[in-house]
């Protein structure tokens, strides 16, 4: 007979089938609407689910907050640029890149999956310098490495183009596409978050102390997973690239950093259900808040809110959360079938 | 094939919490380690675990100098620990305080929850498996904590004032259990007590540390025997008494 506990474990495993159920409603629903403005809204939250989801499988897992992944982003959206841009363009735009990115004229899968192996590359690198500190420190440290690479972005002009946008990138980003490697993501958060290493990086999360006297290298465990959440980061940076069509530095800065924490912090750093409701909530809602922006006809009159409340109002939703249910939406819990409809499919 | 210490002393900025101290433990054995609060005990074993590098002299693991290793490669060499606070994984699962040692340890976590199952069983626990960590009554915390530090069989296991706040009952079936550590697993032991009665009911051998120094070593009758004992530590154990 199976133990509460291997029920459990059971259960959790249909967490991201769950989860990808979820958002393919939400597509399906989207779509169905008809409407090309909800439609878009659809593919960019699900280009945040992978960015999120990416984040959280650091975050998350080991308890250290991170203000650096949205320097991955920036990371993957360049070379996904430098990728796929049309090399003549490239010629004009980008005199400086180095003659086999000029040249590249890439697909986009590869591309994007380049970007995201780029954005691991530098997790990996940074991350083995960074990760030795303990909790505060590390966090300030990942701060310190995002405005590093802002900079470098914004001065490193005949290779990145500097703060003027770098335009033409492939809008190849539909609902569909922006789903698969949104489940893709949560699969792979998922699978690493059963593993050992998650188990103990959780461990680590739970009581450094205890942790090292239970074997744990919190050092190489805590580096793993800031490198698949670099890939992640990266892959969700290329995504929104391609998305907008345009890119700058400073769309992978602060604002990004914000949105993502925001979008943990309400959902629940504490489960993978926590990071991608965090997402969907917040998506919705702000889809909703540009609406009244713009402003809603009621009769001869139209309610509009003043530009800019949008930000406003995600910082007071954030403040209220941490304050009213500090554990998020999800409060550490994760979407799964019940442990009796997985015993009876498993005897 | 001991662990030992060898005239280690540790100096905090200038307060020295140990001086000179030397012991060692066999295989099998039961060590206690004694003494008042502050006497430098719980430092002893965070000396021995790679949590505190010693100041001076040496730490001893199979004939080896193991001074400089860190706290988890000292777990991965064989030396495992409790702490005086309990400290487990709270948010998790007992099996998986269990498991986080056995994958800690190198084990896919398959086979760490299979060893952490059996282990439960061997200690008799087996009914806590998936209970959360964090709402367990004292003793049960104590045990577990145990239980994840014998994940992966250790050569030795130091315990933190195992018994701090059991009563006599639950108090004598831990120094069973720890006479079963130590017999059926051959694995050595010390065991940190202030609780004198039940170090000297499972202690072949007893330190007894004051200000950081070994003031008295030995066998049953000799601590009993020991002026120094009386006067440092006994006599205000009696006079609380
Ligand atoms: N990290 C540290 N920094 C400064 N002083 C310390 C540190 N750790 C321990 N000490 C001091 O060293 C002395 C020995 O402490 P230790 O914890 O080893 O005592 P103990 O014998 O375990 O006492 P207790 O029975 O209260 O647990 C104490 O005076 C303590 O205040
Ligand atoms: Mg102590």
């Amino acid at each position: 007979m199976p133990s509460q506990h291997q029920l459990r474990r059971r259960s959790a495993a249909t967490t991201p089938l769950l989860l990808g159920l979820l958002l393919l409603t939400f597509v399906l629903v989207a779509l169905g609407l008809g409407d090309r403005a909800i439609a878009r809204m659809a593919a960019e939250t699900l280009i945040r689910v992978t960015m999120v989801v990416g984040f959280w499988i650091f975050v998350g897992n080991s308890g250290v907050v991170s203000f650096g992944h949205a320097a991955f982003g920036c990371i993957g959206a360049y070379v996904s640029a430098w990728l796929t841009l049309n090399p003549a363009m490239k010629a004009a735009l980008l005199p400086g890149l180095p003659e086999g990115l000029a040249a590249a004229d890439w697909p986009v899968l590869p591309a994007a999956i380049a970007g995201g192996l780029a954005a691991a590359v530098i997790a990996l690198l940074t991350g083995a310098a960074i990760l030795r500190l303990s909790g505060i420190a590390a966090s300030i440290a990942t701060f310190a490495f995002l405005a590093m690479v802002n900079t470098i972005w914004a001065n490193w002009t005949p290779v990145t183009g500097g703060t003027s946008s770098v335009v033409g990138l492939d809008r190849y980003i539909t609902p569909w596409v922006a789903l698969g490697w949104a489940f893709a993501a949560i699969l792979v958060a998922a699978l690493h978050a059963h593993s050992a290493s998650g188990l103990a990086l959780r461990a680590t999360r739970e009581d450094e102390v205890a942790a090292a006297a239970s074997g744990i290298d919190r050092y190489r465990h805590r580096l793993l997973a800031y490198t698949l959440s670099g890939f992640f980061c990266g892959i969700g940076g290329a995504l929104m690239g391609h998305f907008i069509g345009v890119i700058n530095p400073d769309g992978f800065y602060l604002g990004l950093t914000f949105l993502m924490l925001a979008m943990l912090v309400i959902g629940g750093v504490g489960s993978l259900s926590g990071a991608v409701v965090g997402v969907l909530a917040l998506s919705i809602a702000v889809e909703g808040l540009v609406r009244l922006e713009k402003g809603i006809a009621v009769g001869a009159t139209t309610f509009a809110l003043p530009p800019g409340s949008q930000e406003i109002i995600l910082a007071v939703a954030m403040i209220l959360i941490l304050i009213f249910r500090p554990a998020g939406l999800m409060a550490g819990r994760e979407v799964m079938l019940p442990a009796r409809w997985v015993a009876r499919r498993g005897t | 094939m001991v662990l030992a210490l060898e005239q280690v002393g540790v100096a905090f900025g200038g307060f020295r919490a140990l001086t000179d101290v030397t012991l060692s433990v066999a295989p099998g054995q039961v060590v206690g380690l004694i003494g008042p609060n502050g006497a430098g005990k719980t430092t002893c074993v965070n000396v021995l675990t790679g949590f505190q590098r010693p100041t001076h002299g040496k730490v001893i693991l199979q004939g080896r100098e193991v001074s400089g290793l860190a706290a988890h490669e000292m777990r991965r060499a064989g030396v495992a620990r409790t702490f005086q606070a309990g400290r487990l994984f709270g948010g998790l699962d007992v099996l998986d305080n269990l498991a986080c040692t056995g994958v800690g340890l190198g084990l896919r976590r398959s086979v760490a929850e299979h060893e952490a199952s059996a282990l439960l069983n061997w200690m008799g626990m087996a009914a806590l498996e998936s209970r959360a960590a964090a709402g367990l009554p004292y003793t049960d915390e104590r045990r577990v904590a145990i239980a994840r530090a014998l994940m992966g069989k250790p050569r030795f296991l130091l315990l933190d004032e195992p018994a701090a706040g059991m009563s006599e009952a639950e108090a004598a079936d831990l120094a069973a259990l720890i006479g079963r550590i130590a017999a059926e697993l051959g694995v050595g032991c010390l065991l940190i007590e202030h609780n004198v009665g039940l170090v000297l009911s499972v202690c072949t051998q007893v330190v007894v540390l004051d200000g950081g120094r070994i003031i008295e070593k030995g066998d049953r009758e000799a601590i009993l025997g020991s002026r120094a004992v009386r006067e440092a530590y006994l006599g205000t154990y009696a006079e609380a008494a």
